[in-house]
């Protein structure tokens, strides 16, 4: 075989050395083709050479959670039907007004459901993959949630297929606020020596204000995030920067390694954000709560226009 | 030998990708292309380590290419370990998969950047060092089951 053998032959050994520098020059030259190309190029081999492997992890994922215990899941409808049921009225009575001030149906979010693959290759560690893409009506930015709350943001949309990075990504940031308290700052991923100590933190906040820990910290609104969405709860004071501002660190609402079906919002963005279902802190007592309700609530908006639009 | 290495990537893909096992699977591409490489000339051993990294990179998105150029280097050192080595012992076998991977680990780690790579004691060192142990002991169970040489 022309392939095999040694490379101690002059002319032999000329082409090979040839050959290996071309190939790390298109190497190097991959690093320096644009985001697009990029994406082009990975999402071609994702959808052709590695499409039976993410095709397979994707049957195991969806097999997995239709063996799910049938009574958490039972639990998750009745607690979603007893939320709707409270909302009904709500919901008619926002619907009046509405009606009655002459304003239009207001546009909500709409959701897809999606399933997310871990590629669990090196240097995807804060990457999954997602199974809807921009034919589902799904845009870069978009965040990804779970019915435990955020999960991440949609880096790059496929026609098919999006990848996404979840908060572990040192590249997360999101506007946020302290339920209740109405006090802003910006989550963001603060590395650890090893990848377990990856941990939230809310930096920014006033000085002279002190959140206590417990308290639920959602999105803002004020970025690419629809405001509500529940990103963690304080959980201790990390650190102050001078006398001007001090940091929080945050206990994530959502593992995203433990993650394997999400929702991603589709559409025009909620201009009031969602009300998401749960308790007013990230008390231990809410949190159970919070396990039980499940992600249909914000999947099936009611005929105004969703959970969102209510009071 | 193209069978066993092809097998080893789709084997790859399948654990990593397929089921979704992590750091509890082996580095099977590595090792295959550290098998090819004692075979094939280095500017074929080369291209191996570019196809098999452009994979890997078409699932990590964010570094594109790290895994391509490391994954050719490697192609490149493991194919020129030929002229500095010769021979198919124990000790031989276990160094070459061992600092083959390990070398595969620290040339990635310092081409993913900065901002997204782990610290050097988590990555290169902790992570690193069993790693390559786990490829050297799975190269050597692939060597003995289906009678391949390091040796040529």
């Amino acid at each position: 075989m022309a392939v095999l053998g040694g490379d101690s032959d002059i002319g032999g050994g000329r082409r090979q050395s040839l050959l290996s520098a071309v190939f790390v020059i298109a190497a190097l030259a991959l690093g320096a083709l644009s985001q697009d190309a990029q994406q082009g190029v990975a999402g071609s081999l994702r959808s052709s050479v590695l499409r039976p492997f993410l095709a397979l992890q994707e049957g195991l994922t969806l097999a997995r959670t239709r063996a799910g215990d049938v009574d958490a899941l039972m639990l998750r409808v009745d607690s979603l039907s007893a939320i709707l049921t409270a909302q009904s009225l709500l919901v008619e009575e926002n619907r009046t007004l509405r009606r009655l001030l002459e304003l239009g149906e207001r546009l909500g979010p709409r959701f897809r459901s999606a399933t997310a693959l871990r590629p669990g290759t090196p240097g995807s560690e804060s990457i999954f993959l997602l199974d809807v893409g921009l034919r589902d009506g799904v845009d870069e930015g978009a965040p990804v949630i779970s019915p435990d709350g955020l999960v991440g943001v949609v880096r790059d949309a496929g026609q098919a297929t999006s990848v996404a990075m979840d908060w572990t990504h040192p590249d997360f940031r999101a506007s946020a606020m302290t339920r209740g308290l109405e006090m802003y700052g910006i989550v963001e991923n603060r590395r650890g020596a090893f990848r377990e100590e990856d941990r939230l933190v809310l930096t920014g906040t006033a000085y002279n204000e002190s959140i206590p820990d417990g308290t639920a910290v959602v999105t803002s609104g004020l970025g690419v995030y629809p405001r509500g969405i529940p990103i963690g709860t304080i959980d201790g004071v990390a650190d102050y920067q001078g006398t001007w501002r001090k940091s929080y660190w945050l206990r994530p609402s959502v593992l995203p390694a433990s993650v394997t079906h999400v929702l991603v919002p589709v559409g025009t963005p909620p201009e009031e954000g969602i009300a998401w279902p749960g308790p007013t802190t990230g008390s231990d007592s809410g949190e159970a709560v919070d396990t039980l309700v499940d992600s249909l609530q914000v999947v099936t908006p009611p005929p105004s226009g969703g959970p969102g639009g209510t009071g | 030998m193209a069978l066993v290495v092809g097998g080893l990537a789709c084997l790859h893909f399948l654990l990593h990708v397929g089921f979704g096992a992590g750091l509890a699977a082996p580095d099977l591409l590595t090792v295959g292309l550290l098998i090819a490489a004692r075979e094939l000339r280095t500017g074929w051993a080369a291209g191996l380590g570019f196809v098999f990294g452009l994979l890997e990179d078409a699932l990590s998105v964010l570094a594109f290419g790290a895994n391509a150029l490391t994954m050719t280097v490697v192609g490149i050192a493991g194919a020129r370990t030929r002229e500095l080595f010769v021979g198919d012992s124990l000790l031989f076998v276990v160094s070459y998969f061992f600092i083959g991977k390990w070398l595969r680990d620290i040339v990635h780690w310092i081409l993913v950047g900065e901002e997204l790579r782990r610290p050097f004691v988590e990555q290169a060192l902790l992570q690193g060092f069993t790693g390559a142990a786990y490829a050297a002991l799975v190269g050597l169970v692939v060597l003995g089951v289906t009678g391949l040489s390091t040796e040529r």
